[in-house]
C-alpha cells in the first residue's frame, strides 16, 4: 500500500507512465514518445525517476549496432569506390600500367596495388608480360553490395538488423568504430534499455487509478487559465508539502550591523543624541583635550596610528588650543595645578587615527547642549596584534551627559540604565576606576543571565580640566561601553574577526543566537 | 596599566591581617583599584593588576599592602627620614655632588640609602620590580625615570653626577667581564642596545661616580659590575634616581622608601648638591616632601558626589584612605578640606581629585544610584537616518549587507584595484599609516568597493549570484579640508554572476535615486577599475557634483584579485547626495 506522500510525489510523466503500461509491457524511451506523445527528454526523465523509486525496473538491455557514411564513404558515392573507378578507367581506356592508371583515376598506388589485388583474384583484371593491366569481364560490378549501401546510407544511418547477411559483411568490412576517417563507414554501438513495471510499480499504478490521479491534473495555474476560465471543472495536481525546497538568497540585513542598530536605537529612546566625526583626528583632540599629557606613557608611538602624509594638520582652532595647552602647563582657568611641563603646540596638530571614543565626547562640548545627552558608536583604531580578542579597527560606544544636577549618583543611575536596558543585566556592582579623564572613575560590573560577571564599561565625570577648556562650566558624565561580548553572544561567535568577516557565505547565513 | 608580582604571604603580613582568602582579598581591592589576575602559584607569587596609572606607590608589594591595611583601619606610618622646605634631615657625608655639565644632558639626580637586615630573595626582587615598574610605566620607559642600587659599604662618598665624554670614558659592565667605552656600550651591551637611543644623540654621556672615581652606573643604561652589582645578603643599598623632571624623581624616591622603610630598613638620607638654584633648593636632602596641601569645598564634594555628608565625615573617609584631613574655613570663604597629600602621592591636581578618595573611603555602596532628571530628546545623525533609507533600499534590491575593518594592505586597496599605470595616483590620494605594525593594515580604506572586491576574491564557494553592499567610511587624502584629508560616508555595492552588465546595475542606480528623490545625471567616465564605456559618474546639480560611479568591472581587476565571474560595483558618497536632497 503506497503511503499518499509517495503518489503525491509522483511528476505527471511518471504517472502517465505508470498508467499507459500494464505489468508486463516491456516499452522504452522512444516507444514512449509514440504511446504517450512526448518529446524523447520527457520520456527519459520519467524513466530515471521511476527507475530510482524503483517503480520500474530494466526487462532488457542491448547493443544496438548502425552504419554511419563518412567523408570518405560519402566522396565514394559521389566519385567512384575505387574498384568503380578503375573498371571505369579501363573501359575508356583500354590496357595500362599500375602506375599509369594511378595517374587516371587519380588514387594512391598502394589503394590501386591492393584494388588489382583483389580484382586479379576474381579474374575480372589480369596484367600481362609488359605489365599492362587489361579488363576481363566488362560487366562484372564486384562493388555492386557497396555501391547500395552507400546509397542507402545517404540519409541515415544503416541499421545492422536492416542487412542482409552479404550486406552486413560488407559493411563491416568496410566499417572502424574508432579512427572511421579512413574507412567508408563509422560503425556506431548504441545501448537500448527497455523496462517494465515492478511489483511495486504495479502496485502504485493500481493506486493512481483507485485515486482517480491522471496526470492531467492542472500543475501551475496560469494567467491563460484564469482569463479563460479553463481551470473550471478541473482538478489540481496535489503537491507533497514536504519536498524539499529550493534556495532563495534573500537581500538581508548583516546581523552585526542590526546589532550596532539595535543599540543606536536604545539609546536614542533614552534621550540621548548621536554624534560622530572623522576617523582622522589630532594629538591634540585624541589625548591633549582629554587631560592626558604629553609625555604619558600610553601616549606611546606603539599605541596609535599615525598618519603618514600629511603629518600635521594646519591649526588647530582656537580658543581651544590656549586653553587645552593652558590646562596642561598650570591649569589655565580650570582650577588645576596642571602637569607642570611646557605644552607641544607642534606636537598637538600630528594627524592619526582615532584611538578612542572619548575623542568625539570631548569634541562635541564645545557645542553641546545643557542639559544635553548625547552617544556615538564609532569606529577606533589601536596599534595591536590582531587575534580573536583584539583587532586592528573595531567600534568603541562613548557618551556623555551634561546637567547642572549631574553627578556620581545620576552617573550610577545612568549606568544601571544601560545595564538593565541594554546588556539586560539582573545584578550591577560599581567599582572605582582610573581613566585620565575623568574623577572620580567608576567601572560598571554587570551579572549577564548568559555570559556571567563581566566588566561592561568604564564612566566617571569629566576633570574640569577638560570641560573647562571647551567652556562648559556643568558637571559632565562620560560613558563608554563594551558591547562586543554581547555581539558576539548575540550572533553565536567567539571571536571578534568573524564580527568583519568577509565571507559572503558564512555572512548570508549568519544569524541571531538563541 | 601595570601588573606587578606579589608574594602573598608577603602581601597579608603588610596589611597586618592574619589570613586572607583570595576571595577577601578581592573584596579588598577595589579601594586600590587593583584586580586580582592570577592567583598565588606554587611559590607563593599571585598576579595584580593595577588600574591607576597616576598611583606608582601602588605598583609595589609594600604600596599595595599600606593602601590595603590603612583601609581596614590600620594605623598610618610615620616617616620620620623626609626632608622639607622647613625641615633637612642629617645626611652625614653622603652627598651627591652634580657637575653643571649634565644640566643640558640629562639634569637630575636624587638618591638616599637603605640599611638593614641582609637582603633577602623575596626583598630583592621586589626592589627590582618597583624599579622596573617605576621607571617603565612611571619613567617613560627611563627616559623621565631610571634608577639604580649600588653597595653603599664599597662607595667612597661624595658621589659624583657628570657629564662625560663616551668614547674616552670605559667602565666594565654589569652581566659582562671587560671595560668598553660608554659608546660601545651602546651598540654591544644589550641594556645599551634597549636604553641607548634616549642618550646616543647627546654631546656628553651622564656618569655617577664615587670620590675615587669607581664608576657606580651610565645612567639610564647600565651599572658597573664593581659598585653596581648588588646581591642577596648585602645590608646596605645606595638608591639612586636620575632623570629629566625633578618632581617624578622626588616622589619615586619617596615610594622607595616608603616602600623600604615598611619592609623594616632604615632610611638614611642623602644631600644632593646642585651648582645652581632648584624649586627646593641649591642643595636637596632626599628623601625630600615636596607635595603641596590640597583644599576641596565642602559643597563641591557635595555636589559632584550627589551627597549632603558633613565635612566630620569627609575627613573620616579620607582617613581610610591613609589622607590626613582637616576641615577648614578660610575667613570670608567657605567651608572646605584640606588635605596633607602622603609622602608616597603626588595625584593632586586638582580639588576634585580628593573627592574620590572621599568616594572609595566610604565605599561605592553608599551612593544609592538615582536616574538622571533632565528631559532631552534622542536623535540620531541625519547622515545615520539616510544610511538607514539607502541600507532598506538595497535589502529590498536583493543585496546581502557586509560589514568590514578599515584597514588593508596597499596590495589589496590599491594595486588589485588599479593597473600598474593608474597607481601612483590612488596611491596619493590614500591615507597611509606612517607606524604600521604589518602591512595587512597599513592603509585606510580608499573605497567601499575595494572591501566588496576582496569579499567577492573569498567567496567563489558562495552559491551565485553574489548582490552584497555596505555602507561605511573611507577617507582620503583632501586639500581643501586642513588636517589634508577627510572622512566619507559611502554606499557600496557589488554583484558577480553570469548575466551581470552595465544595463543591469545602470537599472539599480535608477531605483536607488528614484527613491532616494535624487535629479542625476550620467557622465561617461575613464576610471580604470571599470571597463571603458561601461563605466559612469553619477553627477548632481547639473553636473556640478559628483555623487558616485558605477560600471562593469574590468577583468583586468578581477584578475588581480583572483575573481572568475563578472562583477558590477558602484560606490555613492551619502554626504553629497544628502546635500543635494
Amino acid at each position: 500500500m503506497a503511503s499518499e506522500t509517495t503518489l503525491k510525489s509522483l511528476h505527471p510523466l511518471e504517472v502517465k507512465t505508470l498508467l499507459h503500461y500494464r505489468s508486463g509491457d516491456v516499452f522504452d524511451a522512444p516507444q514512449m514518445q509514440t504511446d504517450l506523445d512526448l518529446v524523447l527528454g520527457q520520456c527519459n526523465q520519467a524513466l530515471s525517476w521511476l527507475e530510482a523509486k524503483g517503480f520500474v525496473a530494466e526487462a532488457e538491455r542491448r547493443t544496438e549496432i548502425s552504419y554511419e557514411r563518412t567523408a570518405l564513404g560519402a566522396e565514394y558515392a559521389d566519385t567512384g569506390t575505387p574498384v568503380e573507378r578503375i573498371l571505369k578507367a579501363l573501359a575508356a581506356q583500354g590496357p595500362l600500367t599500375l602506375p599509369a592508371l594511378a595517374q587516371a583515376t587519380a588514387l594512391e598506388s598502394r589503394d590501386v596495388g591492393s584494388a588489382y589485388g583483389q580484382l586479379s583474384k576474381v579474374q575480372i583484371l589480369s596484367m600481362d608480360e609488359s605489365k599492362q593491366v587489361s579488363l576481363e569481364q566488362p560487366d562484372a560490378a564486384p562493388d555492386a553490395i557497396l555501391r547500395a549501401l552507400l546509397e542507402r546510407a545517404a540519409a541515415e544511418p544503416l541499421r545492422e538488423e536492416t542487412l542482409s547477411e552479404a550486406e552486413r559483411a560488407v559493411a563491416q568490412a568496410n566499417g572502424k568504430k574508432r579512427g572511421a576517417s579512413s574507412a567508408i563507414f563509422r560503425i556506431i554501438e548504441h545501448e537500448v534499455v527497455r523496462y517494465q513495471l515492478s511489483t511495486s510499480g504495479a502496485a502504485i499504478r493500481e493506486e493512481l487509478q483507485k485515486a482517480g490521479v491522471t496526470g492531467d491534473e492542472i500543475g501551475r495555474l496560469t494567467p491563460e487559465m484564469l482569463r479563460d476560465g479553463s481551470w473550471k471543472g478541473k482538478t489540481f495536481r496535489e503537491y507533497g508539502v514536504n519536498a524539499p525546497t529550493s534556495r532563495i538568497l534573500p537581500g538581508r540585513r548583516n546581523p552585526y550591523c542590526e546589532y550596532l542598530d539595535s543599540v543606536k536605537d536604545k539609546l536614542t529612546s533614552l534621550g540621548f543624541e548621536e554624534f560622530d566625526g572623522p576617523l582622522v583626528e589630532t594629538e591634540f583632540w585624541n589625548s591633549d583635550a582629554l587631560f592626558m599629557p604629553q609625555f604619558h606613557s600610553a601616549r606611546d608611538i606603539h599605541d596609535v596610528y599615525y598618519v603618514k602624509e600629511p603629518q600635521h594638520i594646519r591649526e588647530i582652532p582656537e580658543p581651544y588650543l590656549s586653553n587645552v595647552a593652558a590646562a596642561h602647563e598650570n591649569g589655565g582657568q580650570s582650577g588645576s595645578r596642571g602637569w607642570g611641563y611646557q605644552f607641544d603646540r607642534d606636537f598637538t596638530r600630528r594627524l592619526l587615527l582615532r584611538s578612542q571614543g572619548t575623542v568625539m565626547s570631548a569634541k562635541s562640548l564645545k557645542d553641546a547642549a545643557v542639559p544635553g545627552k548625547y552617544f556615538g558608536i564609532l569606529r577606533c583604531f589601536r596599534y595591536d596584534q590582531v587575534d580573536a580578542t583584539h583587532l586592528s579597527d573595531f567600534y568603541q560606544t562613548e557618551g556623555i551627559v551634561l546637567g547642572n544636577e549631574v553627578n556620581l549618583r545620576t552617573l550610577l543611575g545612568l549606568l544601571k540604565m544601560f545595564a538593565e536596558e541594554l546588556a539586560g543585566a539582573t545584578e550591577v556592582r560599581y567599582v572605582p576606576g582610573y581613566f585620565p579623564f575623568t574623577e572620580p572613575s567608576v567601572e560598571v560590573h554587570i551579572k549577564h543571565p548568559r555570559l556571567g560577571w563581566f566588566e561592561l564599561g568604564g564612566s566617571g565625570i569629566f576633570r574640569p580640566e577638560v570641560t573647562k577648556p571647551m567652556g562648559i562650566d556643568v558637571p559632565v558624565l562620560a560613558w563608554g561601553l563594551g558591547i562586543d561580548r554581547m555581539a558576539l553572544m548575540h550572533l553565536g561567535l567567539n571571536d571578534l574577526r568573524e564580527l568583519f568577516s568577509s565571507d559572503i557565505e558564512q555572512v548570508r547565513l549568519r544569524r541571531k543566537a538563541g | 596599566m601595570p601588573k606587578i608580582e606579589v608574594f602573598r604571604d608577603a602581601l597579608i603580613r603588610g596589611i597586618g591581617a592574619k589570613k586572607l582568602t583570595d576571595a577577601q582579598l578581592e573584596e579588598l581591592f577595589p579601594c586600590a583599584k587593583a584586580e586580582l589576575d592570577e592567583p598565588a602559584d606554587a611559590d607563593g607569587i599571585m598576579k595584580v593588576e593595577l588600574n591607576d596609572t597616576n598611583r606608582p606607590d601602588l605598583w609595589s608589594t609594600a604600596g599595595l599592602a599600606r593602601q590595603l591595611r590603612l583601609y581596614r583601619g590600620g594605623d598610618h606610618p610615620r616617616y620620620t627620614f623626609f626632608s622639607d622646605s622647613t625641615v633637612t634631615r642629617e645626611s652625614g657625608d653622603r652627598r651627591i655632588m652634580v657637575d653643571p655639565a649634565v644640566k643640558a644632558i640629562r639634569p637630575w639626580v636624587v638618591g638616599f640609602v637603605m640599611t638593614g637586615p641582609p637582603i633577602s630573595e623575596a626583598v630583592l626582587k621586589d626592589l627590582i620590580q618597583t624599579q622596573e615598574k617605576l621607571t617603565w610605566n612611571y619613567g617613560r620607559k627611563r627616559r623621565s625615570i631610571a634608577m639604580g642600587l649600588y653597595r653603599a659599604d664599597l662607595i667612597q662618598w661624595p658621589v659624583h653626577y657628570r657629564g662625560v665624554d663616551p668614547d674616552a670614558t670605559r667602565f666594565v659592565p654589569l652581566q659582562m667581564d671587560r671595560e668598553l667605552s660608554m659608546r660601545q656600550i651602546l651598540t654591544e651591551h644589550p641594556k645599551g642596545q634597549e636604553y641607548g637611543h634616549i642618550v646616543a644623540d647627546l654631546p656628553l654621556f651622564p656618569l655617577l661616580t664615587d670620590d675615587r672615581g669607581d664608576v657606580l652606573s651610565f645612567p639610564p643604561v647600565i651599572n658597573s659590575a664593581g659598585l653596581g652589582a648588588v646581591q642577596e645578603g648585602d645590608t646596605t643599598l645606595f638608591v639612586e634616581l636620575t632623570g629629566s623632571d625633578l618632581d617624578s624623581l622626588l616622589h619615586a624616591a619617596s615610594i622607595v622608601a616608603c616602600d623600604v622603610s615598611d619592609a623594616g630598613y632604615t632610611v638614611e638620607p642623602v644631600r644632593v648638591e646642585y651648582p645652581e638654584q632648584t624649586p627646593y633648593g641649591k642643595a636637596i636632602t632626599v628623601p625630600y616632601y615636596f607635595q603641596k596641601p590640597q583644599s576641596v569645598a565642602v559643597t563641591l564634594v557635595n555636589r559632584l558626589l550627589g551627597v549632603d555628608l558633613p565635612a566630620s565625615q569627609m575627613v573620616d573617609a579620607l582617613k581610610r584612605m591613609g589622607i590626613t584631613a582637616t576641615e577648614v574655613t578660610p575667613a570670608g570663604g567657605e567651608k572646605a578640606i584640606l588635605i596633607r597629600v602622603p609622602e608616597y602621592r603626588n595625584d593632586f591636581l586638582h580639588a576634585v581629585d580628593v573627592l574620590e578618595d572621599v568616594m572609595i573611603g566610604r565605599g561605592m555602596d553608599s551612593f544609592e544610584p538615582e536616574m538622571p532628571r533632565d528631559f532631552t530628546v534622542g536623535r540620531l545623525t541625519e547622515l545615520e537616518q539616510y544610511r538607514r533609507r539607502l541600507r532598506d533600499l538595497m535589502v529590498g534590491l536583493g543585496f546581502q549587507e557586509m560589514i568590514f575593518n578599515y584597514l588593508g594592505s596597499g596590495r589589496d586597496y590599491l594595486d588589485r584595484m588599479y593597473p600598474p599605470e593608474a597607481r601612483e595616483d590612488a596611491y596619493s590620494r590614500a591615507v597611509q599609516i606612517a607606524n604600521p605594525m604589518s602591512e595587512n593594515y597599513e592603509f585606510v580604506r580608499p573605497s567601499v568597493i575595494a572591501s566588496l572586491m576582496n569579499a567577492e576574491s573569498v567567496s567563489a564557494h558562495a552559491a551565485y549570484p553574489h548582490h552584497v553592499f555596505a555602507i561605511g567610511k573611507v577617507a582620503e587624502r583632501y586639500e581643501k579640508d586642513p588636517s589634508g584629508t577627510r572622512t566619507l560616508t559611502n554606499l557600496g555595492f557589488l554583484s558577480a554572476d553570469r548575466d551581470e552588465d552595465f544595463n543591469i546595475i545602470n537599472s539599480r542606480i535608477s531605483a536607488i535615486l528614484f527613491h532616494l528623490g535624487c535629479e542625476y545625471t550620467l557622465r561617461e567616465t575613464r576610471d580604470p577599475r571599470f571597463i571603458a564605456g561601461r563605466a559612469a559618474e553619477i553627477t548632481l546639480a547639473g553636473g556640478k557634483a559628483v555623487a558616485g560611479v558605477f560600471g562593469e568591472v574590468h577583468p583586468g581587476t578581477l584578475e588581480r584579485w583572483g575573481v572568475q565571474v563578472p562583477c558590477t560595483a558602484g560606490e555613492l558618497n551619502l554626504e553629497e547626495l544628502l546635500r543635494q536632497t
